[in-house]
This record gives C-alpha cells, structure tokens and sequence, in this order.
C-alpha cells in the first residue's frame, strides 16, 4: 500500500491519521464518562490522561489538515447524488473542525480554571486565558456540546460509510481500509 | 543601692539597640504577594495566600538584627477553583479547622552578594516544624523595599497530604513558595 492517497484509495499516511484518531476519540468518550464519575483525587489522573490525548487530537487534526492540503483524497463514486455529495462534505467538514474546536474548548476551559494542560507529565502547555469561573462555565458548557455534535455526526458518517458497504456494495468504506479495492464492475 | 539597678537598666537598653538596630518595616499587604506553585498531575499550578501578615526587621547592613515573622491565614487560600481549595482547607491538606495558621520565622541570614540574600528560617504548618531556606533579594527604592524570593519545600514534610493525599503521582511532593512584598518604614 502507497503512502499517498490514489485516485481509488486513501493511502497509508491518510488512513494511519483516520483510525488512529478514531482511536482517540473514542478513548476521549470513554475517559470523559470515567472521569464524570469521579471525585476530588481520583479524578485528576483521568482527566489529565484525557487533556494530553486531546492534545494529541488536536496536533493531528492540524497534521491531517496539512497532509490533506498536499495530499488531494479520492473523488466520491462517479454516480453520489448531489445531495448526498453536499452531506458528505458538511459532515467531514464538520468533523474536521470538531476535532479542532473540542480540543481547544478543553484547553480554554483549563485555563479558565487554572487547571493547565500538562502533556502527559512531560511538559506544560501555556494558559491561553486567566483563570475566570463564569468563562470556566461557557467553555465547559461548549466543549460538552461539542462533544455531543461530534458523537451524532460521527454515527451519521459511521451510518454512511456501513450503507456505501452494505448496500450500495460500493468501495466507499474500502478505501479507508488497508484491503484490495472490488474491482468496478460497471 | 542605685547601682544596683543601673547595671541592668544599662543591659536591658543595650538589648533595645540591638533589636532595634535593623530597620523595622511595614507590610503593605495591598501590593505584596505569596504564592504557592503546586504540581497536579503534571500542571503546575499557582495558588495566593489572600491574608497573611509580615512583620519584617531587615537591614543588609545588620544581618544579625534581622528577623522575619510571617503568619499566614490558611483559610485565605485562592487557587482559582473553589472545589480545589475546599481540597486544599481540608482534613487530609492543610486541616485548617486544626490549624488555621501557619507560622514562618527567619533569624538567620546569609549575605550572597549582588543584592540577594538567603535565610533559613522554620516553618510551622499543621502543628510541625521543619527548617525551611529561603532565597530573596531585597532593593530599596522611593516607594519603600522590595523583597522577593522563593523556598521549596516538600508537603508531606509537613504532614499535607494524609490518606490517599500521601501519593506523590498525582500531586506532586515538592511545592514552590513565592513571595514579593512591598515594604515601607
């Protein structure tokens, strides 16, 4: 499997940054729910492990982006519906920028409460605002929410990526995959 | 008869003169700070001491005459998060419904060079004392003296941390002391 991405296939660099931040996200699900659980001392070690991996969303949501701008992904199947094209684009689109925006609310929010982001220990991200509990509050609220958008979307594009496969029988979810294209049979 | 008295009369004003020999100063608790830098799962994080009293008699000229006597109000600590300084007042950290002050007193001084100075000093914090070093530097300008400096020091020491607070991954053991007050005669 190439690197790069191919008119039909993402390539391995493409596909390596998707699942491993499916990975991610769903550690971040996992963690957030523990955490929520959790009181005073408990509580610290879960949600520090759930600021560094967020953090490390956040550096390959920037990544990706970069890697997309140079690596242009494979076009949709020749025969998508418009619509369907225009909800495949919002929806990336959206989750795109989820993965920015949830991160950097969490940043914001530890800042807010003077809780700074430590990367796993080694270092200590900078605080981006002063410490302030009614900002604390909105930016809790909003990573919350956030989060919230991203698990619905995330199942629309799991819903899409399984209908392509199951249904359509098409490649659509075996692109994304490190398997052997079906060859077209159109 | 009279001489009698004068001999310790003479004593008790020569005592007087040497106490008083270093500049007694004033606090202006409006613009002096004190500080803690605590480690929380890796993230340092500072916390004010809101009220706390300094009485300071420093000359650099009469190390041997100085004296630092600060209490600090526990209770007034500010971390920023009202969850995290309730922790902080608690039983297993600082108990402050025991112990509600701590107490630091520095007698002896060291002269550095270039202005900066170092003391050790003990500080008294939930009922036990321990020697405690401090680093400053201390500049007299127009609006008074400044004098600012740090200790560390290692909670558990002191007993801050009981129960599950013992374990130093979490929080860390070694904590930074920051102070920067404005002083005026």
């Amino acid at each position: 499997m190439q690197a790069k991405n191919s008119q039909e296939q993402y390539g391995a660099v493409a596909q390596l940054f998707h699942w491993i931040v499916v990975g991610l996200i769903v550690t971040q699900f996992i963690l957030a729910n523990k955490a929520a659980g959790l009181e005073g001392l408990a509580k610290l070690p879960v949600l520090a492990t759930h600021k560094s991996v967020g953090m490390t969303v956040f550096g390959l949501a920037i990544l990706r982006l970069l890697w997309r701008w140079m690596n242009p992904v494979p076009p949709m199947p020749a025969n998508t519906p418009s619509w369907q094209r225009v909800a495949a684009h919002a929806s990336h689109w959206a989750l795109y920028g989820l993965l920015f925006v949830i991160p950097l609310l969490g940043w914001l929010m530890s800042s807010a409460r003077n809780f700074p982001v430590s990367y796993f220990g080694m270092f200590t991200f900078p605080d981006l605002i002063a410490p302030n509990r009614p900002r604390y509050e909105f930016f809790h609220e909003a990573h919350e929410l956030m989060a919230t958008i991203l698990f619905y979307v995330a199942l629309v594009h799991i819903a899409a990526a399984l209908k392509h496969h199951l249904i359509d029988r098409d490649n659509v979810l075996r692109r994304m995959l490190p398997v052997k294209l079906k060859p077209e049979n159109r | 008869m009279m001489r009698n008295k004068i001999v310790p009369l003479l004593a008790l004003s020569l005592l007087i003169g040497i106490a008083a020999a270093a500049t007694q100063w004033t606090m202006q608790p409006k613009q002096s700070k004190l500080t803690f830098v605590g480690t929380q799962a890796g993230a340092q994080f500072e916390a004010v001491f809101e009220k706390f009293t300094a009485d300071i008699k420093f000359d650099p000229k009469d190390l041997a005459g100085s004296h630092f006597d600060v209490k600090i109000d526990l209770n007034s600590v500010n971390s920023s998060d009202s969850e995290r300084d309730d922790a902080i007042k608690g039983p297993d950290l600082f108990a402050v419904k025991q112990w509600p002050t701590a107490h630091y007193v520095a007698e002896k001084f060291t002269d550095k060079g270039g202005g900066k100075f170092s003391a050790t000093g003990k500080l008294t914090l939930r009922n036990v004392t321990k020697d405690v070093p401090i680093e400053f530097t201390f500049e007299e300008g127009k609006d008074g003296a400044r004098l600012k400096g740090s200790a560390s020091l290692k909670r558990l020491d002191f007993g801050v941390g009981q129960g599950d607070w013992k374990d130093t991954s979490s929080v860390a053991n070694e904590v930074k002391v920051r102070f920067a007050l404005l002083l005026k005669q």
